[in-house]
């Protein structure tokens, strides 16, 4: 009794340990504030770069353009003032692209081997497929932190909006944003709550699994729905809905800045296209 | 300005009328404030009041409802919503944007308005409810006093002919509540609004000299000038426990030094307590000072990043949460967040089964709960189906069943009428009594003198008083805390007076 009870004990803790650790690492992967010339750029001319830059990362078929690319992501890390070594989940994307370098590298078996160890080879061709793969995943991954890290998800959903985006659908992006942290926070009241009982997280079983889950996300349900009443409350009475369009109060300026770098990026993919289909690289 | 005439509804579903045969007439510019307790059906009529029963809600309604001449039982919402405004219970629940320009804007973009009035008008609000400072804020950032006013502030530039505030100050502490009623008052005193605030803090209210109407059982009961009709019943002399700080015994939670807090960030800082068998410790203090943490770190729910916590002798840095829960309970502030079980006998008995208590007489002792708490004939009704005051009962209840020997108490209160709260306390005070330690958060001076030994005040993290309960209030009153004396130390009336201010034990 005494032992499996402890390990009960341990089990919870662990859990406990675990799930703030993940909430923690959600938290690290948002906006930071911030005023450097990302920031600054219109949420909808980044939204464009980060479409044109993964377009691009999939029509250039040399590796050195893939290595190109990765470099200038990672020289705007600097450049904007984030700090590349801060961002927690990069490492586990890193840990990827390299187990894909590796297993392209060690897998493509096509031509004389440069190296060979008994019946794994390496070759040129596994090396140039080595770090198409994993510089594509790599810059994707880079590129979408940038824009994640420079822009304001609220001011997206304006920007959004203010673009033709009806606003209905942007409304839903900003109650998702308002709401999300609101759940976050009430899950680790329901986690708590149910320690404070001594649920425990340690039995196995299909069944124990499936009574665990609805313990936990009943009470999460109905505070949800709760929520949703007085949001709607909120809404309509502030005649929400009440025409297809609305004012706005803010006014998202499109400066100089913004112009030129879509320029760059208009340019920057018809020469791309143009080498792509006219002259192959 | 507002005419009901034999009103009643019933929400689809339920056999019970929310309302029954509501008559009620509200001139213009009238102040009316209705009480009652929780499921009387007040909240049902505040959302009858703004079209939201009978846009939203499925139900059956007849009577009629007349507001500025338009039957609102067959308005559009968005034409009612033009005359009345509801602003909610928490703040938190009602925002519908991120930031305080946007809130404010929100209902003003929605009536396309041009971007220069919404500018004007948001000045004009913003001025009304004091919060100029916050205009550039994150709602995220704001004290749940400075959301509440924002919320009101939304409401207000839509320039509505009736205000109904439901409930508007109950997750508040008493600073931000004063300042909420501050509120109302300049709004009464610059527009001629309509205002009906439905709200169980009576001593907030007298000064606006009100028409007071009481509800119970979804009808209204008393239509009085006099307050004293919907006031509670004079309290009797203290009833406390009569083991009182017990030298001898082993304390209960001894903190050290303690400093806690989340991700790096000391919310807490160099708190030393000692909390003994039969102690009634209430815990008060602004939001944000601390309170919730250091609950917290009672349980082990929290870790101390500096110092000490032990409970029933255990290190909470090395014994897990499930081992120190068996000694203390923890109740958190919204019962929805802890009814886990299928139905409401297991709900009582989940945590003695969970704990390894469960035997004839710990089943017995639920039985007897669940009977003094009125859900002897509830047994196997779902938790969830249960009122909002039942369930409080229901959540108390569950942890009474293995008891322990210290109860960690997170605002239980909020949202009880005076008759639930003092049979949930009366409850608490039998075990204080019988050797057990209770740490109540509560915003209410009032049950603190009543019911609590020893008071702690939270000021910034520090533990600012920490004394048997007459001498605490005496402290209080010495730092100029008047809003978290009991009505009787402060000479009565809520507004803050200055210079007259008792000392003395009432």
């Amino acid at each position: 009794m005494a032992n499996t009870s402890s390990l009960a004990y341990q089990a919870a803790s662990i859990t406990d340990r675990v799930s703030r650790r993940a909430t923690g690492r959600l938290r690290r992967i948002t906006y930071q504030a911030g005023d450097s010339f990302l920031h600054r750029l219109h949420p909808l001319v980044k939204l464009a770069w980060l479409a044109g830059g993964t377009a691009a990362l999939f029509m250039i078929q040399q590796p050195v353009g893939v290595l190109i690319v990765l470099a200038l992501a990672g020289i705007a890390f600097p450049l904007n003032n984030l700090k590349l070594h801060r961002i927690r989940g990069l490492r586990l994307f890193a840990v990827t692209a390299l187990l894909l370098f590796l297993t392209q590298v060690l897998l493509t078996n096509t031509e004389t081997p440069l190296l060979q160890f008994g019946p794994l080879h390496v070759t040129a061709g596994g090396i140039t497929r080595g770090i198409y793969t994993a510089g594509r995943l790599l810059s994707v991954i880079l590129l979408s932190y940038l824009f994640v890290l420079t822009t304001e998800p609220n001011d997206l959903g304006y920007a959004l909006m203010r673009a033709g985006l009806p606003y209905r659908y942007g409304f839903m992006l900003i109650t998702a944003l308002r709401l999300v942290p609101l759940f976050e926070q009430e899950a680790q009241t329901v986690y708590q709550a149910q320690l404070a009982r001594g649920i425990a997280y340690d039995r196995g079983g299909l069944k124990r699994f499936f009574t665990l889950a609805r313990q936990f996300f009943l009470p999460l349900l109905v505070s949800a729905m709760g929520k949703v009443d007085a949001l709607a409350v909120s809404m309509e009475g502030r005649c929400f809905g009440k025409y297809p369009r609305r004012t706005f109060l803010r006014e998202v300026a499109f400066t100089r800045q913004d112009g030129m770098a879509l320029g760059v990026l208009v340019v920057g993919m018809v020469i791309l296209i143009v080498l792509r289909f006219w002259i192959v690289i | 300005m507002i005419t009901i005439r034999n009103f009643s509804y019933r929400f689809s579903g339920s056999e019970r009328y929310a309302l029954r045969d509501i008559n009620l007439d509200i001139a213009p510019g009238e102040f009316v404030v209705l009480t009652g307790p929780s499921g009387c059906g007040k909240s049902t009529l505040a959302l009858a009041l703004g079209g939201f029963l009978f846009n939203q809600y499925d139900g059956e309604a007849t009577g009629e409802v007349i507001i500025g001449g338009m039957d609102v039982r067959h308005t559009p919402i968005y034409d009612v919503a033009e005359v009345v405004g509801l602003v909610q219970q928490n703040p938190e629940a009602q925002f519908c944007t991120l930031t305080v320009q946007d809130e404010i804007a929100f209902g003003l973009e929605n009536r396309c308005l041009p971007r220069a009035e919404i500018l004007e008008r948001m000045e004009w609000a913003l001025n009304i409810v004091d919060a100029q400072h916050l205009k550039g804020r994150e709602l995220a950032t704001l004290s749940g006093g400075e959301k509440q006013r924002v919320a009101v502030a939304a409401m207000l530039a839509t320039r509505p002919q009736v205000l109904v505030f439901d409930e508007p100050t109950s997750n508040l502490d008493p600073t931000a509540t004063a300042q909420i009623f501050d509120v109302i008052a300049r709004i009464r005193e610059t527009e001629a609004i309509t205002v009906i605030v439905i709200e169980h803090k009576v001593e907030y209210l007298r000064r606006f000299n009100p028409r007071w109407l009481r509800m119970e059982g979804g009808q209204l009961s008393a239509v009085s000038r006099q307050p004293s009709a919907v006031s509670r019943q004079p309290l009797v002399q203290n009833p406390k426990s009569k083991i009182q700080n017990p030298k001898s015994a082993a304390p209960l939670v001894k903190t050290e030094r303690l400093h806690a807090g989340y991700n790096g960030h000391h919310v807490l800082r160099d708190v030393s307590v000692e909390i003994g068998p039969g102690e009634f410790v209430a815990v008060m203090g602004d939001n944000g000072s601390g309170k919730t943490t250091f609950l917290q770190c009672l349980l082990g729910l929290l870790k101390p990043a500096e110092g000490r916590v032990e409970v029933a002798g255990q290190d909470t840095r090395k014994a897990p949460v499930s081992k120190v829960a068996q000694r203390a309970a923890y109740v958190f502030q919204n019962p929805d967040h802890q009814l886990f079980a299928e139905t409401v006998w297991q709900e009582a008995t989940l945590a003695p089964r969970n704990f390894g208590a469960w035997n004839s007489e710990t089943e017995a002792l639920a039985t007897a709960l669940l009977d003094e708490a009125g859900l002897g004939n509830r047994h196997a009704d779902h938790p969830y189906r249960l009122s909002y005051g039942e369930k409080r009962r229901l959540n108390l209840a569950a942890v009474l069943t293995y008891a322990p020997d210290l109860f960690l108490l997170d605002e239980i209160l909020i949202g009880q009428d005076p008759d639930n709260a003092a049979r949930l306390l009366e409850w608490l005070q039998a075990r204080v009594t019988a050797g057990s330690a209770v740490v109540l958060i509560n915003h209410a001076p009032e049950i603190a003198q009543r019911y609590a030994t020893r008071l702690l005040f939270f000021e910034a993290g520090r533990l600012a008083v920490d004394a048997p309960i007459a001498e605490g209030f005496a402290q209080l009153a010495r730092m100029g805390r008047e809003v978290y004396l009991p009505s009787d130390l402060t000479g009565f009336g809520k507004p803050v007076r200055s210079g007259t201010r008792s000392t003395t034990n009432g």
